[in-house]
Formats: structure tokens, C-alpha cells, sequence
């Protein structure tokens, strides 16, 4: 029998349906991967097998049979759960240090010397040994999760439930998660459940079940899923009924093309045209009005952030030109999102000269002429929750001034290109990530800037709305000319820009192409690869 | 129920109120409220802006005005101006009432006729106007029955108050006000910490420290609960030390009745935040809406604006579906009569405020789920 049975788990919430006849089995030490777009049941069928929420179904852990939150009572000493969210479980004003002291003391664990030994075996797996004085409000992304992930670990969990540990981390931190949680499951024969957004983290998984729809579509290793979709699979060529995306044609009929080997996000891209969603097709017309541009567009000279005795931003130069987009990689806490912010006047230059569109940026007067010309779509996207689709996009048409019959026809036509015209009429909130993406985008495109800010568009994301958003930027460069500067933590993401910037604790360390990255680095399989070497080297 | 896992929550609880700079606003609030309002509530009128046209000149009409200059209540000034000019005045907000003592009033008076004296207020503002006009006549009949007693003579329609003011003797605002805001306070302030500190959980996402282990629904509660409580009670004693040594509000009755009501009546308002905190999923909304459900009643049924006993029909049932009323009552009698539990009203007021606790908190629990909706 095995350790973990979940039988026809059915989750219903007021006005929808969150995961339908779900069931799995796990053994003891395995890793199981929950994989799937936003919005698929995955969270659902977590929150279920960890009991906190209602479900119909059986859930059997153990020889313990439980059918509600409440009879799950008896099986909780023995669960970890590690909800979605960056530092979603942490309280911001207490320290590193006494994190660990309240989960062990919330869980009742005893406090021996075996205890003490453990607690610093994960502290300094998670390379926190040195910040436990530190409050959690103080630590990076990175560093959260980490924290998070060793407080649920704290209590040595049979049953280990972690929804999206990843997400929004850097790959370096997201390496030593994986390696926590692998030194874990082998010490303690501890199951892990485990969702991701990152299709490379699912090669380290026993088993994967892959979600679409609220229902559990597939499972099973990820090599023979990865070699179910190679029939479906084409280079690159012109056809109907099918998909083109990033240089691979999917289609379910025979194509007149050669194979390719698929990739592990391929299979998303095979079950979209199974299940007959395609995705909308993204185009972009021709801008308004036509602007000369200077050959660079954004320049910064030993540009520096400090706050306090730390320092963000490090006399770092960059130079972003016309028609070019320029990746910003780095772990959390690199000193990306400071360095946008400074470009946009968010937080005051500290040192440095910063040129913009040719001109000297040094007061906010200077700023505001440019306004005009700069769109930027923050982390967060910030949008009003309050409002529509159509009403957030009114809302920013008139804080740019644009006339009433120019900013209906230009929302209208954007809803149309970037595939959101459906959702016009819905509160972001209850709209998937990445379409709240694209009409965070189309919302800092309507006054038709010539320079793009983007940090971290992609992250939470799925792989399509991925797929298609980049799509959205590759035309937006070619039909507009316009430059974008963007973050992002897929380091295959990396490889869709012209030029990427690597910041490395608020220096800058790399800034060449793709390219000519790759030269430099021949053994390196993957972006990825290279990112870590950069990384690893001096630390 | 763990008592290392509770303590551990609650001391959680202490670090995160003293970080967050959250403990100033505990103690602030209700010393700021009893400050603004103690002193900013004012019912009586002194100094009302009288002006006097004495057409008589005689002995009577001096000793009449005499009376005036010589009380607080007054600024009285005797002019000698047309009575249309004088009502210009009341028009213009210069003035705020006008008495016209006529000519030969003394004259009138001793032969025992029946002697008219004028007197205009301004009533734009009613209560103040009505005041006013209470104190006037007050003062007139107060001369006029001196002067009658002197005389040993009994003119008919004069009439003899014997107005005498029961426990508040002074008549002053503060005793009457500040006590009444005790009720308050102890009403809005735990009330809104409580419901906060569960809610910033929810808001946060951190409640899943408690939908995933093992800690029970009583630890969680007694965690989040005893924390508001300690330090609530500190205010107890701080509103206390105000009320009697800065607004000089005299106390009569026992300390111990006053204390552990008020205790009780600090359980009652944070079941109340519990309450709100289970319904609500953001810390904005549940601020707001304590502040509604306990600032409303907590002054409107206070017995600050009005006497329960003089209220009629719906305000009357409704002082005495919240507790405020109660408690407040006992407030008073501890305060400024001091009877204490000798009345079996005080007795039975008490018996009310814990059917109150038990009834909001055994419905907060109750409705406090376990799991996410």
C-alpha cells in the first residue's frame, strides 16, 4: 500500500470548480511534481492534501483516511505545507533567528541538542548561517523562500507540500533549494510534493502530473512524456491549425517538415493544441506617429544606489540603443529592480550620471518632458483591482492625456492584437497572470512610448502566456523600433534578447550578447549554465 | 491546550506589536481620546455675552444687575442704546442674549404690580440658547426672591427654587463626561487591536502557520487574545490615573468593582474584534467596521449625549442591546455615587455584561474555521 493515496479529490469553491477527480499515489521519499499554467487545480489539490481546505474525495496518508480539514487534524504533525507567494508565511518584523524558534515552538519540537544540530544543518544549507539577526522584512526573494522552505522543514515533515518554492527565485538560490530538499527526502524518506513554473526543475522529479483544465491530464517520468509529444513535434514551417513558437512548429496532423527534438515546455504547447485551446495570435500595427530617435537611447554612467552602509547599485554603466532589448539577470537582491527604479526616477541617483533620449536627466523637471516617451510595467503590475479591464485602460489613457476617441480606438485595437478582448469587461483579479500581463503591457504601451521598462513581466507566468509574450516584444521591436529593457529569472528567457546584463550583488559582472556569451562559454549546454559559472566564479 | 506553544504565539505576538511601533497606537488612542473629548465636550456656558439696557436706574434694577457682574456665568455689559441697536447685535453674533429692565420696576414691584423684565437669547445654537435662558431666569428669580425676603414681604407669582443638583453637585462637565468615555474607549480600542492581529494574518498569508499544524483553535485564539488583553489592561489603571488626577473627576466607590468590570468589559470588546475578524479578510475593512459597530453606540448610548432613562421607543431597546450601557452605569456609580454592589442593579448589570462576553465570544469561536474559504 502505498504511503500517500489520494482518491477522487474534488475541490469546489463558490463560483468555480478549483481541481475535479483528482487522485495519486506517492511512496516514501519521492518527489512528485505538480506542473501546469495558472489557475489549473494544482494550488487546489495542494491546499486539499494538506487540509486546509474542503474537499469530496478521500485523502489517505499513512493508514490515516481523512475527508475534511477537520479529520485531517490527526495526520498535521506530520505535514509541512509551504504555500504560493514569496514569504507568504513569514512575519516581516521578526528576525532569521526567531523564525525558527516559533515554528518549532508553534509545532511543539523539542528542543534537545539533536534539535539545535539540525536547526543549523538547514540554516546553513540554506546559506542563512550568517543572517539569523536579520529580519525576514530585510531579506531577498531568494532568501525568503529559503527560509520559508527550512521553517517547514523544521519540524522534520513526513509529508512535505511546496506550491511554487521557486517561483521568483534566482537560479543560484533556486539550485540550493533543490539540493535541501533532495539531501531531505534521502535522510528522512520524506515525500515531497512539489509545483513548478520552471519545466527544467521537472528532470529532478520522480514523477510528474500534469495539470490543464482542473483535472490531472497526465502522468508519469517526464522522459516518456517529453517522448509522447515527439510526433507532434516540427522545425519550424508554415502551417495551419498548428502553433510556431520560438523556432518549432507543433502540430497535431502530419507536417511537411523535418522533426525536432522537444523540449520539456513543448509538452504545454502539444496539450494547448490537444485540448483545443489555442492561444490568441499577438500582432502589432503600425504606431500612430512616426519618432527620431538618438542611436542610444539610454545611457547610465557609474550609476549608484546606496542605502544606508548597503549598496544596492554599484557605479554601474549601461547603455541600452535604438531597437535593442537588453536583458537584466541577476539573483534576488542583485540590485535589478533598484536600477530600474533609478532609470525612472523612482528612487533618487545616488551617484552617476544617467542620459535619456539624449538628454541629461538631473532633476525631475527633466524627467517629466520624457514622461511621454517611457512605458514601464512594474513587478507587481499595478493595476486597480477595483476596476475593469477597459476602466484600468481608460484610467491610464487619460492620465497621459490622450483624447477620448484615440484612447477608445487604440484600447480597442490593442484588446484585439495582444488577445485580451474577451476579458474586457472583467476585474484583473479574477483574470489568469498572463493575461493581467499583457494588458499591464498594453496599458504602458497606449501613450506609444519609444522606450519600454519591463521588471520581471514573466515571473508566475505560464509557459504559453510566456511564449506569447515575447512574441508580443520580438514585434514590438520590429514594427515600432522601440528599445525594452527587461528582468527576468527564466534564464532561457536570456536567450531571446539581443544583450543581457548580468549584476551580480550590485556590480556589474557580464555585458556582452547571447552569442558571444556562448562563445566564451563552450561547455555551457544552457543559459542557464552560464549564468551559474558566472556566479560561482569569485563568490 | 499547550501552554510552551501559547506562550511561544503570544511572545510572538509582543515582538511583533513592539517592531511594528503598533504598542504607541495602544496607548495613544485612548489617552488621545479622553484628552480631546474630556476637554472638548462642554455643555455648561460661562461667560455668555449679556448685554443689559436698565431703564429703571432705582436700587432694585442695580442689585438685578449686580447680580449678573458678579457670576462666571456672565459677561455682562449695561448700555444705554436704543433696544433696536441692542437687537442688531444679538443679529451680528456680538451678543448672545439682551434683558431690558423697564422703567419704574422698582416702583411696580413695591406696590406689589406685576413687573415685565425682557429678555432676547440667540438661539441659533438651541442647546446653548436654552441654557442660557435656564441661567437668566435662575438668576433673576434668585435676586428677586433675595430681595422679596428682605423686604418680608410675599408678592404674588414669585416663586422660590430650591434647585439642587444630585451628584454632580459642582456641575461639572468633566465628572460627567470623562467617566462616560471610559466606556468608550474600552469599547473601540481592544476591540480594533484584536480584530487587526488576527486579519494581518489573513491579509499576510502567515494564517497557514495555523490551517497547516497541529496548533488548536483554543491555542490560537488564546495566543492572539491574551496579548490584547495584558496590555489592555494596563489602560485600565492609565485612564484611571487620567480621569481622577487630570480632569479632577472625584472617585466614591470601591477600585476592585471598578477594575474587574472593566476587565470584563475589555473581554467583551476584543470577542467583538474577534468577530469582525473572522468575517473580514482585510486589515482597512476590519478597522472600519470595529470602529463603526463600537464608536456609534459606545458615544450615542453612552449616557455622555443623553440619560438612558430619558430616551423612548427604538433608542430606548436599542441602548440596551450593547453593552456600553451597562457598563457605563457601573462607571458612573463607582465614580461619582459609589453604592457598588449594595444595589442589586449594579449586580444584576454585571450578570448582563458576562452573558454579553460569553454570547460574542463563544460566537467568534465558533465561527472561526480552521481551513480557507
Amino acid at each position: 500500500m502505498p504511503q500517500l493515496e489520494v482518491r477522487d479529490v474534488t475541490v469546489r469553491y463558490k463560483k468555480r470548480v478549483g481541481i475535479q477527480n483528482a487522485s495519486l499515489q506517492a511512496e516514501r521519499g519521492e518527489i512528485i511534481g505538480f506542473i501546469g499554467a495558472d489557475g489549473t487545480g494544482k494550488s487546489s489539490l495542494m491546499h486539499a492534501i494538506a487540509g486546509v481546505i474542503r474537499f469530496e474525495g478521500e485523502i489517505v496518508y499513512d493508514g490515516v483516511a481523512y475527508h475534511s480539514p477537520k479529520e485531517a487534524e490527526r495526520i498535521k504533525a506530520e505535514i509541512g505545507l509551504m504555500p504560493q507567494g514569496i514569504g507568504l508565511v513569514l512575519y516581516d518584523d521578526l528576525t532569521v533567528g526567531e523564525h525558527l524558534q516559533f515554528f518549532a515552538d508553534i509545532r511543539d519540537v523539542k528542543q534537545d541538542e539533536a534539535f539545535y544540530a539540525y536547526r543549523d544543518k538547514l540554516l546553513h544549507m540554506a546559506g542563512l548561517s550568517e543572517f539569523t539577526d536579520r529580519l525576514a522584512g530585510n531579506l531577498s526573494g531568494g532568501m525568503m523562500q529559503k527560509l520559508s522552505l527550512i521553517c517547514t522543514l523544521l519540524h522534520r515533515p513526513k509529508l512535505l507540500i511546496l506550491d511554487e518554492p521557486t517561483t521568483g527565485v534566482d537560479p543560484l538560490s533556486r539550485l540550493e533549494l533543490w539540493e535541501i530538499l533532495d539531501n531531505i527526502r534521502k535522510e528522512e524518506g520524506t515525500i515531497a510534493l512539489v509545483s513548478t513554473a520552471y519545466m527544467q526543475e521537472a528532470a529532478r522529479m520522480d514523477k510528474v502530473l500534469l495539470f490543464d483544465d482542473s483535472k490531472i491530464i497526465a502522468k508519469g517520468k517526464l522522459e516518456e512524456l517529453v517522448h509522447e509529444i515527439e510526433p507532434y513535434v516540427y522545425e519550424k514551417s508554415p502551417c495551419e491549425e498548428c502553433l510556431t513558437i520560438h523556432g518549432k512548429s507543433f502540430s497535431l496532423k502530419p507536417l511537411d517538415a523535418p522533426h525536432t527534438t522537444p523540449s520539456l515546455e513543448d509538452i504545454f504547447f502539444v496539450n494547448a493544441l490537444k485540448s483545443q485551446k489555442l492561444p490568441p495570435k499577438i500582432e502589432i500595427g503600425a504606431r500612430s506617429d512616426g519618432t527620431e530617435l538618438p542611436e542610444i537611447v539610454m545611457e547610465a554612467k557609474g550609476l549608484t544606489k546606496r542605502f544606508g552602509s548597503f549598496v544596492a547599485d554599484d557605479h554601474i554603466d549601461m547603455q541600452l540603443r535604438r531597437g535593442e532589448i537588453l536583458g537584466l539577470l541577476g539573483a534576488n537582491g542583485a540590485g535589478k529592480t533598484t536600477f530600474i527604479k533609478m532609470l525612472l526616477g523612482l528612487y533618487p541617483i545616488d551617484e552617476g550620471e544617467l542620459t535619456l533620449l539624449g538628454r541629461p536627466i538631473r532633476s525631475g523637471k527633466d524627467r517629466q518632458k520624457l514622461k511621454a516617451k517611457i512605458g514601464y510595467v512594474s513587478q507587481h503590475f499595478a493595476l486597480y483591482k477595483e476596476l475593469t479591464v477597459r476602466e484600468n485602460l481608460l484610467y491610464f489613457a487619460n492620465m497621459h492625456h490622450i483624447p477620448p476617441t484615440e484612447a477608445i480606438r487604440r484600447i480597442g485595437r490593442y484588446a484585439e492584437e495582444l488577445g485580451f478582448a474577451e476579458y474586457m469587461d472583467d476585474f484583473p483579479s479574477s483574470l489568469p497572470l498572463g493575461v493581467n500581463q499583457r494588458f499591464s503591457v498594453a496599458a504602458a504601451l497606449l501613450h506609444e512610448p519609444v522606450v519600454l521598462f519591463l521588471d520581471e513581466p514573466t515571473s508566475g507566468v505560464d509557459a504559453i502566456a510566456r511564449a506569447q509574450f515575447w512574441e508580443m516584444l520580438r514585434l514590438l521591436k520590429q514594427k515600432w523600433g522601440i528599445s525594452i529593457l527587461i528582468t527576468t529569472h527564466y534564464m532561457s528567457e536570456a536567450e531571446y534578447c539581443d544583450r543581457v546584463v548580468l549584476l551580480k550583488r550590485g556590480k556589474k559582472i557580464a555585458d556582452d550578447t547571447v552569442e558571444n556569451l556562448y562563445k566564451s562559454h563552450p561547455d555551457a549546454k544552457s543559459f542557464e549554465e552560464i549564468f551559474l559559472s558566472y556566479y560561482r566564479e569569485n563568490a | 491546550m499547550k501552554t510552551r506553544t501559547v506562550r511561544a504565539f503570544a511572545l510572538k505576538e509582543f515582538v511583533d506589536l513592539y517592531r511594528s511601533r503598533m504598542i504607541v497606537m495602544v496607548y495613544l488612542l485612548p489617552v488621545m481620546i479622553l484628552v480631546l473629548f474630556g476637554y472638548g465636550i462642554r455643555m455648561e456656558v460661562t461667560h455668555a455675552r449679556v448685554m443689559i439696557i436698565d431703564n429703571d436706574h432705582s436700587k432694585f434694577s442695580k442689585e438685578l444687575v449686580a447680580k449678573f457682574e458678579h457670576s462666571k456665568y456672565y459677561n455682562p455689559s449695561v448700555v444705554q442704546i436704543p433696544e433696536k441697536e441692542a437687537l442688531r447685535s444679538i443679529k451680528q453674533a456680538k451678543t448672545d442674549a439682551l434683558i431690558i429692565i423697564p422703567s419704574s420696576f422698582e416702583k411696580r414691584l413695591l406696590h406689589g404690580q406685576k413687573s415685565e423684565i425682557g429678555v432676547f437669547v440667540d438661539g441659533s445654537f438651541p442647546t446653548r440658547a436654552t441654557t442660557i435662558e435656564g441661567y437668566i431666569q435662575g438668576t433673576i428669580l434668585d435676586a428677586a426672591s433675595e430681595v422679596s425676603a428682605r423686604m418680608g414681604m410675599k408678592p404674588k407669582g414669585m416663586i422660590t427654587l430650591n434647585q439642587r443638583t444630585l451628584f454632580n453637585q459642582a456641575m461639572r462637565d468633566e465628572d460627567a463626561v470623562v467617566p462616560g468615555l471610559i466606556g468608550l474607549i474600552l469599547l473601540v480600542a481592544p476591540a480594533i487591536l484584536s480584530a487587526l492581529l488576527i486579519v494581518k494574518e489573513k491579509e499576510k498569508g502567515t494564517i497557514f502557520n495555523f490551517y497547516a499544524s497541529p496548533l488548536s483553535k483554543a491555542e490560537f485564539l488564546a495566543a492572539k487574545l491574551i496579548p490584547v488583553f495584558a496590555l489592555h489592561s494596563l489602560n485600565i489603571f492609565l485612564l484611571f490615573l487620567l480621569a481622577v488626577y487630570l480632569f479632577d473627576v472625584p472617585f466614591r466607590g470601591s477600585f476592585m468593582l471598578y477594575w474587574l468590570s472593566s476587565e470584563l468589559y475589555i473581554l467583551i470588546s476584543l470577542s467583538i474584534g474577534l468577530l469582525v475578524s473572522v468575517i473580514t479578510r482585510r486589515q482597512v475593512v476590519a478597522v472600519v467596521l470595529t470602529v463603526i459597530i463600537t464608536v456609534i453606540p459606545g458615544f450615542l448610548y453612552s449616557g455622555i449625549l443623553m440619560p438612558i432613562s430619558s430616551m423612548q421607543g427604538e433608542s430606548y431597546i436599542e441602548a440596551h442591546l450593547f453593552p456600553v450601557m451597562y457598563y457605563n452605569h457601573i462607571l458612573y456609580d463607582t465614580f461619582l455615587i459609589g453604592q457598588g454592589l449594595a444595589s442589586e442593579k449594579i449586580v444584576l448589570y454585571l450578570g448582563i455584561l458576562v452573558v454579553f462576553f460569553l454570547f460574542y465570544f463563544a460566537a467568534g469561536t465558533l465561527w472561526l474555521k480552521k481551513e480557507m474559504r
